[in-house]
């Protein structure tokens, strides 16, 4: 047997160690202290209201929106990959699709608090939701944001079910694996977990079926999701919001955006929990090459966007142009140049392998799209059907407070991740395996 | 015992009262007594109001009353509810507003309810608890100054033509022989007098009749802008312009001018020239009309002008401006007189022989009592009077004002000063019509005393002040019938028939003119009084305050306005700060690029400043007082310029200029507007069987006033947000008046559009809120259902009028919040949006009374704040379902247009384009 050489051990122990060294618990220690800062603007927003924001109008929309989209945009290109190397059962997804997932899910944990808060009276956010209220007023179904209601909602329940699916046969090696230290409340956690997974033929049936199935319905929803969240703007009178290709813009620039934090988060953690034979060059190889071929279809987006609007009606093509050459230019082509540009460096072997080019190479295709988004939510607003003379829209501390929060939370969350259960799936990396051994 | 088959309706079958339920039902009794005991009723005040009730449904009423701007009065009705006063309406009977306000008139409420108002007597500034401590001084000097036989005693005052105060002012210099008075106006204009003199001998004002002048020529004048006579000015030009729309024959408004003023925005022609270029053209107008005294003079556009006037020949006018040298004024009138123009003159109704505040810091060392009545010498005078040195040397000194200002800190003693909504008196306006004021509301400061009371104690034995003022028209009218007269007049806000007697005068025989002014060294400062802070006097009224300018859409401060080519020589963008330098004396302000303003001419906006102004923080804008001399007060020559690199605002962002601006409309006479395709929408239109209301807003008459920018804030209880937020963008206001700017920066063509709500048929703002709080109602209004809003801000996003506003914070109801509400209108919370509702109170308002009185609805029984605030009527508002009604008809004209019409929104609001000849 050639798995003599071959274990889940170093993967499955994480979890079960004590102690995860001080470079973890220093981690954890400035998550958290974003986490509380997060907290703090929370409560000051919620005492003091939208006016911390630099918005006003015509810019009603700042920060709140741009981080909300640029979070879903993550999520769901998170999840679109690993959804599709679960359907194509594409070798990469042993090693990456576990975390894949995670990151999905802290990124639409920290996307989902920015609608609530975006609110003027955020505790009333319910409102949105069709519930037989006394008053018997029901949710407007014809705005986009009641959509979106429904796109985040269904989007947090079935990536977590995506991901937890894909979870039970590991929760329980993990279970077996601490009864076996003796680790008894450990175990009982995990065994509760693990829904009483004996890893029978028929469970291993019932759970393919159920796990293909979930990714399944992850597909459409992936792109409806991001396709919502571009309605809000497309559906609007804005003479640059209010145009057909807008879906399509921001979920194609999605994707490397999430692939980028994906190769980031893979390299990380190749390097820094040593599971360097599980994530190996070749997946990472893959993973970077998708990133650098999603930049190249941006590119595509992004100069179709300008030839476009040279057709456009004259209003149209004045917003494009104060949208690329106005006040917020330099997000406009700082965003351009981050989201396909700088991915382009992937197509060299080395920024692929290694973490000091792949991790930057990846934050950046990120943040370039965070560019993108505040580009489209106030340059957009730039050239309206009528001239304004209220100030620009700028971020302020709150804002920025928020925003570092929310990176915060969504840290806390990978790392609590990479805590408590099995970044790499062992299940899949077995089954890998056994399928290398025949001949 | 009720037989079974009757049983009670099933509401008023109330089970039997339990302890709970009857423990409930008095605490509720209780309850509501206390609230019962929270009304002011007016008639506690012991002064009974007369009026006969105006209200708009419900148990408001409005009283008749007069308000004074520099002395002259304005008639308003006050709109009483419960002792409150809440909103200032025009008097149509008064000849000074004709049913009109102005953004002045609209925020006397305001400055009633101000909690910042001067409430305690002070000396040197401090205050003093003890109002006995005034009491002893004032015998005091009473018998002091009765051993010199009131010399050294004098009273400055601002303009007066109240008869009561002049009666009172005679009274006490015929008690104390030795005392002399004097008037300070910051804002009077001694050449104006002068010329008169030179024209006609005496200094008599014109007074024209807009209304059927076929061709005005304002030479630096500004008839349709803020002053004493805006209202009757503007609503006679817009009756000129209305009927010139009908017969197809529009009358000529020529102006020159050198700064950019509201009347040069509606001018047909406009010369953007310096003040003595002005002079120039109006010699060479007066050479070419035939005034000798100005024979050979010559100016290359003075034919044409001639030419006009010439035709319109008696139903033409000539008006000089403020801060017009001695010869304009009188070459206007020259001019008037040659083209024998039935322009009538009269004597000014605030003339008084009384001394200036120049010969009272002359004479400064015979001073030994100073009485400064409701003026603030030592903000508004001159730099080169040292009012406030005066104030000190003058060992004994007691200023009256409304304010703790900057002479109330300055002076012995300050006396809280009663409010015109207040106080008994009684004033003239522009026209000599005299009108009294009653007060509206109990004293909200009861250590305030009236100027007529305080003139009365100075005369003699203190009197009520309605006592002083039945005096004075006792005198006037005799016993006969003097209660009914008094009841009449009071009710209708008006003495009737009391205009001063006008005519046509005939221009002296030796009509000489003083030397052409030589052209000065440029840049030249040239002063003017601000569009909403006025002298400064209304510098605490926020309102005013947030009030955009009409030019370069200030808030919050002022700015020196330049020239585009003066500010590009002197390498200053908008915005950068600039020191000034005249005369030794160095201010430095924000720079305003204008256009239309005369290149080489330098516009310092007075009132801005303020170092003390009541509730709102000192230092807003600059203060061009401090640039100002007696012997120049309205143009300095000698002003150099320095860009100190320093900002003066943030830049300010998305303001874009659009190529063939689609928003204002111009038209010549016969044109109309090519209709629109056909709208098409998804959903199936909404029939509306009973009313629909609807808007026009008639672009040509529009002034850009902003009178109704403040009756809607006023109305509507928007909330005031302060200059950090206002600099922010996120001021409140419902209706906002857009200015539009084309063709040159050196002869710019303005246009102003007032934006309301549009009320779409298809609001874009309804489809896109998720919890359906902004919706159509049944008679096809646009509404905010405000406690529904969550405050997602999409409707905003969705809006192309950008008419809706976020309460950002809670700006209503927060500490320092504007502290007068319109108890119809609901205030609104933090996180909500809030936009114009045609003011749907008073809708339902004049529903209810229509229901009340048994009748149908009568075209014209409802008017939104706005429409009533206009002085030139170009608001129409009513049911378009009714072919008949007034904006029906405005409708039906081909000037009528949507804004952005092209998105397929169907405003209900719409613009009648503006004609140009």
């Amino acid at each position: 047997m050639s798995s003599v050489e071959f274990s889940t051990r170093p993967v499955s122990d994480q979890p079960l160690r004590g102690d995860f060294g001080w470079r973890f618990a220093a981690g954890v220690a400035g998550a958290g202290l974003l986490t509380l800062m997060l907290a703090y603007a929370v409560v000051a927003l919620l005492l003091r209201g939208t006016a911390l924001w630099g918005t006003n109008i015509p810019f009603v929309w700042g920060f709140d929106l741009i981080n909300y989209i640029w979070w879903i945009g993550i999520a769901n290109a998170a999840s679109l990959f690993a959804v599709v190397l679960v359907l194509r059962r594409h070798g990469l997804r042993t090693s990456v699709n576990r975390f894949a997932e995670a990151a999905a899910l802290a990124a639409v944990a920290a996307a989902a608090i920015y609608p609530i808060l975006h609110l003027g009276r955020p505790w009333l956010f319910y409102w949105t939701v069709p519930y037989p209220a006394t008053f018997e007023v029901w949710p407007n179904f014809r705005s986009t944001l009641v959509w979106d209601f429904w796109g985040i909602m269904s989007h947090v329940v079935v990536t977590g079910l995506f991901w937890y699916t894909g979870l039970i046969p590991d929760l329980a090696t993990m279970r077996d694996r601490a009864v076996a230290k003796g680790r008894m409340v450990q175990a009982q956690i995990y065994g509760l977990l693990a829904l009483g997974w004996r890893g029978s033929v028929r469970h291993w049936a019932r759970h393919q079926a159920a796990y293909r199935l979930v990714a399944a319905l992850v597909l459409p929803m992936l792109v409806s999701a991001q396709t919502i969240v571009a309605l809000e703007f497309a559906t609007t009178l804005v003479p640059e919001w209010h145009q057909a290709r807008l879906p399509l813009h921001v979920v194609a620039t999605g994707i490397p955006s999430g692939l980028g934090v994906v190769l980031a988060l893979a390299a990380l953690l190749r390097g820094g929990l040593g599971l360097t034979r599980y994530i190996d060059d070749e997946d990472m190889h893959l993973l970077g090459k998708l990133t650098a071929a999603a930049a190249l279809l941006c590119g595509y987006v992004y100069a179709e966007a300008l030839l476009v609007a040279l057709l456009e009606d004259a209003t149209t093509r004045q917003a494009m142009a104060a949208r690329a050459f106005g006040a917020y230019a330099a997000l406009y082509w700082g965003g351009a140049a981050l989201v396909v540009g700088l991915p382009q460096l992937l197509w060299f072997r080395r920024a692929r392998i290694k973490a000091r080019w792949a991790v930057p190479i990846g934050l950046g295709a990120a943040a370039g799209v965070w560019l993108d988004r505040f580009s489209l939510v106030a340059g957009g607003l730039v050239r309206d059907h009528l001239p304004s003379t209220a100030p620009l829209y700028a971020p302020t501390m709150p804002e920025w407070t928020l925003l570092l929060g929310s990176v915060g939370l969504f840290a806390l969350l990978m790392l609590a991740f990479a805590r408590f259960v099995p970044v790499v799936s062992m299940f899949e990396m077995r089954h890998e395996e056994s399928e290398a051994d025949v001949p | 015992m009720t037989p079974p088959e009757a049983p009670l309706p099933e509401a008023l079958a109330a089970p039997d009262p339990d302890r709970r339920s009857v423990l409930r039902a008095a605490g509720a009794s209780l309850a509501l007594a206390t609230a019962a005991g929270c009304d002011w009723a007016p008639a506690e005040f012991g002064s009974p109001l007369y009026a006969p009730a105006r209200g708009l449904g419900g148990p408001a009423q409005s009283y008749a009353t007069v308000l004074e701007l520099d002395g002259i009065g304005r008639g308003v009705l006050v709109r009483v509810l419960n002792g409150h006063a809440i909103k200032i309406e025009g008097n149509p009977r008064h000849p000074g507003s004709l049913g009109a306000t102005d953004v002045f008139l609209e925020s006397a409420v305001l400055g009633l309810h101000d909690p910042a108002r001067s409430r305690r007597l002070r000396q040197r500034g401090q205050v003093v608890r003890d109002p006995a401590l005034l009491a002893a001084w004032l015998a005091e000097q009473r018998a002091a100054l009765a051993a010199q036989g009131g010399a050294g005693l004098r009273i400055l005052t601002g303009p007066v033509s109240s008869p009561t105060q002049r009666r009172l002012i005679a009274a006490v210099l015929a008690a104390w022989p030795g005392a002399r008075w004097h008037v300070h106006a910051p804002l009077a204009d001694a050449a104006a007098a002068e010329g008169a003199r030179l024209a006609f001998g005496a200094a008599l004002v014109p007074r024209p009749d807009l209304s059927t002048t076929r061709c005005l020529l304002a030479l630096g004048a500004d008839p349709l802008g803020p002053g004493p006579a805006q209202l009757a000015l503007a609503r006679g030009w817009a009756e000129a312009r209305a009927a010139g729309r009908q017969a197809g024959r529009l009358p000529a408004l020529l102006v020159a001018e050198s700064t950019p003023s509201l009347t040069g925005s509606k001018a047909d022609r406009l010369l953007v020239l310096p003040p003595w270029e002005i002079e120039a053209l109006a010699r060479g107008i007066a050479a070419e009309l035939g005034v000798a005294a100005a024979a050979g003079a010559t100016h290359p556009e003075a034919a044409t002008l001639a030419a006009s006037l010439r035709a319109a020949g008696p139903e033409a006018c000539v008006l000089a401006g403020r801060g017009q040298g001695v010869a304009v004024h009188a070459l206007a009138h020259a001019i008037n007189a040659a083209l024998g123009a039935a322009v009538p003159y009269l004597e000014d109704p605030t003339e008084a022989a009384a001394g200036t505040l120049a010969e009272l810091v002359a004479e400064a060392d015979a001073v030994t009592h100073l009485l400064v009545l409701d003026a603030n010498p030592v903000f508004d005078a001159p730099a080169d009077l040292d009012v406030a040195g005066l104030l000190r040397r003058v060992p004994h000194s007691l200023h009256a004002g409304p304010q703790v200002d900057e002479t109330a800190l300055a002076a012995g003693w300050h006396l809280p000063l009663r409010h015109p909504l207040e106080s008994w008196g009684d004033s003239l306006a522009f026209d000599g019509t005299a009108a009294l004021r009653q007060p509206v509301t109990r004293p909200l400061v009861e250590a305030a005393v009236s100027v007529e009371e305080l003139l009365s104690a100075l005369a003699g034995p203190r009197a009520d002040g309605q006592a002083l003022v039945r005096e004075t028209w006792r005198a006037a009218w005799g016993e006969a019938g003097f209660e009914e007269r008094w009841r009449a007049a009071l009710e209708a806000g008006v003495v009737p028939d009391s205009a001063a007697p006008a005519g046509v005068p005939v221009l002296r025989d030796d009509f000489t003119l003083p030397p052409p002014m030589p052209a000065p060294a440029t840049p030249v400062a040239i002063f003017a009084p601000d569009p909403h802070l006025w002298d400064g006097r209304f510098a605490s009224e926020a309102w005013l305050q947030e009030l955009p300018r009409q030019l370069g859409s200030l808030a919050w401060g002022n700015a020196v306005l330049m020239a585009p080519a003066d500010a590009r020589a002197a390498g200053l963008a908008e915005g950068a700060e600039v020191e000034l330098r005249l005369a030794d004396r160095v201010l430095r302000a924000p720079v305003l690029v204008t256009p239309g303003q005369a290149p080489g001419v330098v516009t310092l906006p007075l009132g801005g400043g303020r170092r003390a102004a009541g509730g709102v923080p000192g230092g807003i804008g600059m203060d061009a007082y401090r640039l100002r001399q007696v012997a120049s007060p309205w143009m300095a020559a000698g002003l150099s310029l320095r860009a100190t690199g320093g900002a003066g605002w943030a830049e300010r962002g998305a303001d874009f200029t659009l190529a063939g601006d689609p928003r204002v409309r111009r038209l010549t006479p016969g044109e109309a507007v090519p209709p629109l395709p056909p709208p098409r929408s998804l959903y199936p239109d909404w029939q509306y069987t009973g009313h629909a209301w609807g808007m026009a807003i008639d672009l040509d008459t529009c002034i850009g006033c902003n009178a109704c920018v403040v009756a809607c804030q006023a109305e509507n209880n928007t909330p005031v947000v302060g200059p950090e937020e206002a600099g922010r963008g996120r001021a409140m206001h419902w209706l906002r008046v857009d200015r539009v700017v084309s063709g040159s920066a050196e002869a710019p063509q303005v246009d102003f559009q007032p934006v309301p709500c549009m009320h779409c048929e298809k609001a874009p703002c309804e489809v896109v809120c998720p919890v359906n709080a902004t919706v159509h109602d049944h008679e096809g209004l646009n509404l905010m259902i405000y406690p529904r809003c969550i405050g997602t801000r999409t409707c905003s996003n969705n809006c192309p009028y950008k008419v809706r506003r976020f309460n950002w914070a809670g700006y209503a109801r927060q500490a320092g919040a504007v502290p007068v509400h319109n108890p119809n209108v609901p205030v609104r919370p933090r996180g909500v949006i809030e936009k114009c509702t045609y003011c749907q109170h008073r809708i339902k308002g004049a529903q209810d009374t229509a229901r009340q009185e048994g009748r149908a609805l009568r075209d014209g029984d409802i008017v939104t704040a706005c429409q009533n605030a206009c002085p030139t009527r170009a608001i129409h508002f009513g049911d378009i379902n009714d072919p008949t009604s007034d904006v029906s008809r405005a409708k039906a004209e081909g000037r009528n247009y949507a804004l952005l019409g092209n998105l397929d929104t169907r405003p209900r609001t719409t613009y009648l384009a503006r004609l140009v000849s």
